[in-house]
């Protein structure tokens, strides 16, 4: 079985379609290099090395999210509790690490413990899921609320500042030109191309999101893969929570608004299909960097900021537009 | 025949479930707060519970179809921004532009979700972030404070009649709408049909596609109601006005029974779920549970309504 077969299995496999997605999976990588170019004939500061840095530091949480998340949608489900995870594992590492509220000074064990409270996080959408058999969305729905109200209410309307040099260093101290946050999203890539390309658990997401009935029948553990599957998810989304409070300097309630939204903007326009089955971290990838130099160029443009939700909901409805599967799907509820 | 009679008290138990909750709470509260059985508590409660219920309903002609309108509060933050900022130029018409305007809305939603066949949840998603993003930019990021001028307008919703507040007449108008749409015209039944088996609806010749976009049209337009009575109530219009109400819409109609799978419940059962809504609100505030926390409450109470509603031999592979 070569790769290439890996990742696209499941009714895709027949001759046509597949022609067809492999061109339309380049698409969005054809996107990014216009857009790129678009930009840079506009406004020549878009190929400095500083706004490359920029934009670097604005990929790095979307790209972490946009890991957790492409599993989920990669098995056909969805995980709406983005913010909810980001945002109570940003206010616990705040609370944990060296700050401005209390005498705790855990460090690196209490990065550690976020991504365990993150992973409960995630565990809990996966068991309720599957045990309950309640759509994610429902499930996921629920969460975000739990989430950012959990996190709201250890806070108790306040904010945290965190002095811990370890936490804050991920975001102003820098390696190779590029702050360190850069590079542990990077390392979140390159774990997530494992996972998805040499494990078998990448193997089943993809059985999961082809043909669920298929995949239980040839004896895949259909529940405990989707529960792990989101329980990773909830890792990645407190890895995110780190960055974003080493990047704020603070632990907020109101940190994860809006990531939601890019994340699932980034997901889908890189043409990671929203039926499942179809996609990769890497088409993640590109549509982050789709999603963040389009805000970065519209912001060299003097476009106001508020203007990109609107801009990336578009996005969002176009890149779904293009690329469902119409076939597959004889009734869109 | 064993199990169908099962099925059938189960689903006679059902039914009666959420009305018998709401009248518990409303026990239990009253036993520890005796100030709340009285009238103007409850007036009150009926006040704060109207704009909860009017975007409910809305949403409620959606779920009875198996789909989702996570763009509500997105709408009725917009209908209030628009309502804050033409109200001194159009007088009464600022009201009935920002109605229109979520008519508009709900169209595009409607068009988005059954012509372009993106799933409900990710095209109301999307025209949340494009509905919040045009209400930022026309409200430049602020909140609009009405002057004593423009307050004149809003009479009709902070006036009361008979002593009865003109909110809760508003919402009972939207009942009864709501019910005779729901239960008297053919949208209704064929809304239920749909819900109930899509493939088996268009089979029969049900227009399926115009009745969903119809009542995505109907969702935007009570949240653009629900906006406008929420400026009515706060004398200012702002972005994020409405922000937190998606939640507990989406759990007033689950809790009060309508299924999210669709075909099954009505408008009387969204009127119950709020009711409970407002009051496990007030308890809670009582009880002096932190009012951020409040959301893991509704986050949790709503998974635990779906779990119980839900039809699982609709869904053989739930995703």
């Amino acid at each position: 079985m070569t790769i290439e077969t890996s990742i696209h299995p499941g009714p895709a496999a027949r001759p046509a379609t597949r022609r067809r997605w492999r061109i339309a999976s380049w698409a969005p990588l054809i996107v990014l290099v216009l857009l790129c170019g678009i930009i840079t004939l506009i406004n020549p500061n878009f190929l400095t090395f500083g706004n490359l840095v920029r934009i670097s530091q604005a990929a790095m949480i979307p790209l972490v999210l946009g890991m957790g998340a492409t599993f989920i949608i990669l098995m056909g489900s969805i995980d709406l509790s983005v913010e909810g995870g980001l945002t109570l594992s940003a206010v616990i590492l705040s609370m944990l690490v060296i700050n401005g509220a209390n005498e705790n000074a855990f460090g690196l064990l209490g990065v550690l413990l976020v991504l365990i409270v993150g992973a409960g996080v995630g565990f809990a959408n996966g068991v309720i899921h599957v045990r309950l058999k309640i759509p994610s969305f429902m499930v996921t729905l629920g969460m975000w609320f739990v989430g950012v109200g959990a996190a709201n209410a250890l806070l108790g309307g306040m904010a945290i500042r965190i002095n811990d040099p370890l936490i804050r260093g991920l975001a102003i101290e820098r390696f190779l030109g590029f702050p360190w946050g850069v590079w542990v999203a990077l390392l979140c890539l390159a774990i997530a191309l494992v996972i998805q390309n040499y494990t078998r658990l990448g193997r089943y997401i993809y059985a999961l999101g082809g043909g669920e009935e298929l995949a239980a029948l040839s004896g895949i553990p259909v529940g405990r893969v989707r529960i792990l599957t989101f329980t990773l998810a909830g890792v990645f989304y407190a890895v995110g929570g780190v960055l974003a409070a080493a990047q704020l300097g603070l632990g907020n309630a109101q940190i994860g608004t809006g990531r939601l939204f890019t994340t699932i903007t980034a997901v889908v326009v890189g043409g990671t299909a929203l039926s499942g089955g179809q996609g990769s971290v890497l088409q993640t990838l590109v549509g982050v960097l789709i999603v963040v130099v389009l805000s970065n160029g519209m912001v060299l443009m003097g476009v106001p900021p508020s203007v990109q939700i609107g801009v990336q909901g578009l996005m969002i409805i176009a890149a779904v537009a293009l690329s469902i599967d119409r076939k597959r799907m004889r009734i869109v509820k | 025949m064993n199990t169908l009679l099962d099925t059938f008290r189960n689903d006679g138990m059902r039914q009666w479930l959420p009305l018998a909750t709401l009248i518990l709470l409303v026990i239990l509260v009253g036993a520890f707060q005796p100030a709340f059985l009285d009238v103007n508590t409850l007036l009150q409660l009926a006040s704060d519970t109207a704009v909860l219920f009017i975007l409910a309903t809305g949403v409620t002609f959606v779920i009875m179809l198996g789909g989702i309108d996570l763009s509500i509060q997105s709408m009725a933050s917009l209908s209030s921004v628009v309502v804050a900022l033409t109200l001194a130029r159009f007088g009464y018409g600022a009201f009935v532009f920002a109605f229109a305007l979520g008519a508009l809305a709900g169209l595009l939603s409607g068009i988005a979700h059954v012509r372009l066949r993106i799933p409900s949840f990710i095209a109301t998603l999307a025209m949340g972030g494009v509905l919040s993003s045009a209400a930022l930019v026309t409200s430049r990021e602020r909140s609009i404070t009405l002057g004593e001028s423009e307050r004149a307008y809003l009479g009709w919703i902070t006036g009361t009649v008979f002593g009865i507040p003109n909110v809760v007449i508003i919402a009972l108008i939207v009942l009864v709408v709501a019910h005779i749409l729901q239960s008297r015209t053919p949208f209704g039944r064929y809304s239920a049909a749909i819900g109930a088996g899509e493939p088996a609806a268009y089979a029969s010749g049900v227009k399926v596609d115009r009745q969903k976009i119809f009542a995505f049209v109907l969702s935007a337009s009570c949240a653009a109601l629900a906006g406008i009575v929420l400026v009515g109530r706060l004398a200012s219009g702002s972005p994020t006005l409405a922000s937190e109400l998606l939640l507990p819409s989406i759990a007033a109609v689950v809790v009060g029974g309508t299924s999210i799978t669709g075909g099954v419940g009505s408008i009387w059962r969204t009127l119950v779920g709020a009711l409970i809504i407002s009051v496990v609100r007030i308890g809670m505030t009582f009880l002096g549970v932190n009012i951020f926390a409040q959301n893991i409450v509704f986050g949790v109470v709503l998974v635990a309504a779906v779990a119980i509603t839900i039809d699982r031999s609709k869904i053989p592979i739930v995703k």
